[in-house]
């Protein structure tokens, strides 16, 4: 169980904020040991601040007491980026949700960093207008979490990732000094921070607010389902669409497993006999909507693909896109557990890196299924488990250690969109150098030196600048690295 | 290997359905009491995780695990949300038969002698009735804390001295539930229901007048006083071609009989029959009509659209409604059955977000299918000083 803070420490957060918006019993604490990756972390304190005022304050107390603090937004990060160690504070913006400006000119947002990502593109709807970054869970993740891990997302293929649509930002460090990064100027003056606070992962400080790009809606949108009698084959199409000069809106793949596991939750009549299914959408004026569906289905059929359905109406097409992003979630029907990897690998390597994954899962006896950002490479292989079953564990960790290393081979990345966090921080010295990992220790020691914002995570325990050692001290049992 | 620390001789959450939950938080923003506070131990993955700490021997029942729980409308809104389909509405009913103990003396002693000792007896149901109706009639109602005004029934003397027919209509059978607060608080729905169940071509009959199905006491903790309710009720509706419910509480209640008595070799195999043959009253197709509606705000109660996943608006339009979605994506009133009163403050705020969206649509009647929804609603549209009126979908496609 959680360490005890002393009643005093309490009190003092308590007297920042009201005693409401602090949390301190141990099964209370508990709930925020956790996010949605597998690690329990043991939480100090929990305190839900409301204003930027409210953070300074906290931020200042937490330095005058030496405690570390971990920024959290919906908890839905799937790399332990949230997950709090040796008791640490844990700082929720799910109390600063408000949209503060919308200019529809630009056209942008203003928000605070609780803003769910759907909110914010539901708000914005009747001017024509949405957030385009996308993940899986935007239903549930906030605008904060989201610039925390540089979040992706289905319709990042054509629009790019979160750090493309971040104008401005205000964060507070962990001295409680507050800064404003970047703005609605096109080239804003001074060094461009932005590009290195988004993908911070809460190490560099806590995002306060955020001026976020809006972008307009397309005239039309096709949303299709292809089925293929091989995973290969799906693979293949991918490659084709992209060589015939095609970029589609959105590109996803979801193998037979995961479509099994889904189809019972949405009961979208999803092709559960095939190896293999693509979710390609594509936007534009009429004209390039009606070319490119036709490109899409020519590839489709030259490589294999059975049935090609396209969404009659938009609520077959929201039908579609619920399969999609409520596949990780659906896996709890298989086995309760899952783990998660984010490599990206070169597309013309997909079809070689993807058999690999299902050896490796043969190999170890482990139901590894893949549901995943085809158009880019991103990789989402995930492996069911029961993590009840210690045997198991061992297992499902020796194959995320093999199919990570088998997708640097082939000259992939660890994370596409979900971050390096707690889970995959040891595997950095895979893509980077030692001189890398300390030039990045010291840039993060620029913004925290004293080590205290989410420590542990992102760079391994030792990564140094000079004198100084990142190091959170011992792990609690049960975190699984 | 048991390390669990719940109380073995008490209803408790199946550790197969904690398992099941991945935290993946899907369930979030779909959870009105996550929406007002922002809290992880407001939500139904923060809920989940404090079930599976107990489970695993990691915390024990205690009152910040009742707060937890009792604070949960148990709307199921999170449920529908689910891509891995935890069952979270069984899971919050074992999880408040664990928090029983750890309640105070006194509130624990009052629920109880409610819930298994008025509500299983349609006699004294009744007669709190008028008590209720007299009680209002002397205007004793104002008496009440202001926080628990709002939740009170709007029970009067003259309807309950009304009649209500025990048979309408012909055609094959169907038995009517009489419910226990719809039957004393909200009797011009009753023969709307008799009236809109005789339409689309059954022989209406009654239950027991003010014989209860047993949800309430269900969903607070009492399982062996709603086997006993759900058995009565069993034994006068089986024999019916459908057996018909106007409150949605009662109809989901009563499709899970067969699941509430299916360790009861006696009665199982009828609890599944019942189960199998319920219908709610917005379920049913009577010939198209002309009510005169005109505009109607669609209220979707929960035991409706999570439970069931059922609306009324195929009735309302069948009689020439046009409905009006709320658009606040069907969030709970905060009514939840006992919720209003046992939370009145987080009620409080529900009730007005939920006023305020019926107000937003221009309607000048909201269509309310549960006698929870409908005190709480008419209570927000009070409070904003507001006319519209609140209806049961059976009084608007027939009126009197």
């Amino acid at each position: 169980m959680a360490t005890t803070q002393a009643p005093a420490t309490r009190d003092r957060f308590a007297a920042l904020l009201d005693p409401g918006r602090v949390i301190d019993h141990p099964l209370e604490r508990r709930l925020y040991g956790r996010d949605g990756s597998i690690a329990q972390g043991d939480c100090g304190m929990v305190v839900l601040p409301e204003t930027t005022a409210e953070v300074v304050a906290c931020m200042r107390l937490a330095r005058e007491l030496g405690m570390p603090v971990v920024p959290r937004g919906s908890g839905t990060g799937l790399c332990g980026g949230a997950v709090p160690l040796d008791g640490a504070l844990v700082l929720s913006v799910a109390r600063m949700s408000r949209i503060l400006e919308v200019d529809p000119s630009v056209p942008c947002a203003r928000v605070e960093p609780g803003v769910l990502n759907l909110d914010l593109s539901t708000a914005v709807r009747h001017l024509g207008l949405h957030y385009a970054p996308d993940p899986s869970s935007q239903q549930a993740c906030s605008i904060g979490g989201n610039v925390a891990t540089n979040a992706g997302g289905p319709h990042c293929l054509a629009s790019g990732v979160t750090a493309q649509h971040i104008l401005g930002m205000e964060i507070v460090l962990a001295d409680g000094e507050v800064l404003r990064l970047g703005g609605t100027a096109p080239d804003p003056p001074g060094y461009d921070l932005r590009g290195f606070v988004v993908g911070g992962e809460g190490t560099l400080g806590v995002v306060t607010e955020i001026t976020v790009r809006l972008s307009r809606n397309p005239p039309h949108v096709t949303t299709m389902l292809l089925d293929f009698p091989t995973v290969a084959a799906a693979g293949e199409a991918v490659g084709g669409i992209i060589g015939a000069g095609v970029i589609p809106a959105a590109m996803e793949m979801m193998d037979q497993k995961m479509v099994v596991a889904v189809e019972a939750f949405v009961k979208a009549g999803l092709p559960v006999d095939a190896a293999a299914m693509l979710l390609v959408e594509v936007d534009g004026t009429a004209a390039e909507v009606a070319s490119h569906t036709a490109v899409v289905e020519r590839v489709g059929r030259e490589t294999g693909a059975g049935r090609v359905r396209v969404a009659r109406d938009e609520a077959e097409r929201a039908l579609f896109w619920k399969a999609r992003k409520s596949a990780f979630g659906a896996v709890a029907r298989i086995a309760p557990n899952y783990y998660l990897h984010d490599c990206v690998v070169p597309r013309t390597r997909l079809v070689e890196i993807l058999a690999r994954i299902y050896e490796i899962g043969a190999e170890l006896d482990l139901v590894i299924m893949n549901v995943f950002h085809a158009g880019d490479g991103n990789l989402h292989p995930l492996i069911a488990f029961d993590r009840r079953d210690p045997a198991q564990v061992e297992r499902v960790h020796a194959a995320g250690t093999l199919i990570i290393e088998a997708c640097v081979a082939v000259g992939g990345v660890l994370s596409g969109e979900h971050g390096i966090g707690l889970e995959k921080r040891d595997f950095m010295p895979l893509t980077f150098t030692e001189t890398d990992l300390q030039a990045q220790a010291c840039a993060r020691e620029a913004f925290d030196p004293e080590g205290r914002m989410n420590p542990a995570k992102v760079l391994p325990l030792g990564s140094r600048c000079g004198e100084i050692v990142l190091d959170a001290g011992s792990l609690p049992e049960g975190t699984w690295l | 290997m048991s390390t669990s620390n719940w109380d073995p001789s008490r209803p408790a959450p199946l550790e197969e359905d904690v398992v099941k939950c991945v935290a993946c938080g899907l369930c979030l923003p779909h959870c009105p009491t996550f929406r007002l506070t922002g809290r992880e131990t407001a939500s139904p993955r923060g809920r989940i995780a404090a079930m599976r700490a107990v489970e695993e021997g990691h915390a024990v029942v205690d009152a910040s695990f009742t707060t937890m729980m009792d604070e949960c409308l148990a709307c199921r809104a999170c449920e529908a949300a689910c891509p891995s389909g935890v069952p979270f509405g069984r899971m919050i009913e074992g999880a408040r038969a664990q928090a029983e103990p750890t309640r105070p003396v006194a509130a624990r002693g009052i629920r109880r002698a409610g819930l298994t000792g008025v509500l299983p007896r349609p006699r004294l149901v009744m007669a709190a009735g008028w008590l209720l109706g007299v009680a209002r009639a002397l205007r004793l109602d104002r008496l009440a804390p202001a926080a628990h005004r709002a939740s009170s029934p709007p029970v009067s003397l003259a309807e309950l001295r009304r009649p209500i027919p025990q048979t309408l209509g012909e055609g094959p059978l169907a038995r009517v539930l009489s419910g226990c607060v719809m039957d004393v608080a909200f009797r011009p729905t009753q023969r709307a229901t008799m009236r809109v169940v005789a339409a689309a071509g059954y022989t209406a009959a009654r239950t027991t007048p003010a014989g209860c199905c047993g949800a309430l006491a269900m969903h607070y903790g009492q399982p062996e006083a709603a086997r006993a309710m759900a058995r009565a009720r069993i034994a006068e509706m089986e024999d019916a071609e459908i057996v018909v419910a106007n409150a949605s509480g009662c109809s989901a209640h009563i499709r899970t009989y067969g699941e509430l008595l299916a360790d009861d070799p006696a009665w199982a195999a009828r609890a599944e029959r019942v189960a199998g043959r319920t219908r709610d009253l917005i379920e049913l197709q009577p010939p198209p009509s002309d009510a005169g509606i005109g505009t109607v705000a669609v209220h979707d109660a929960c035991h409706h659209l999570h439970a069931q996943g059922i609306g009324p608006r195929g009735l309302l339009a069948g009689a020439g409604a046009h409905c009006v979605d709320l658009g606040d994506g069907g969030r709970c009133c905060g009514a939840a059955g006992l919720y209003s009163v046992l939370q009145p403050e987080m009620a409080a705020r529900l009730r007005r977000q939920k006023a305020e969206a019926v107000v937003a649509t221009g309607a000048p009647v909201v269509a309310v299918a549960n006698p929870g929804c409908a005190i709480q609603i008419a209570a927000g549209l009070r409070e904003l000083g507001s006319t519209v009126r609140v209806a049961h979908p059976a009084e608007l496609v027939s009126p009197e």
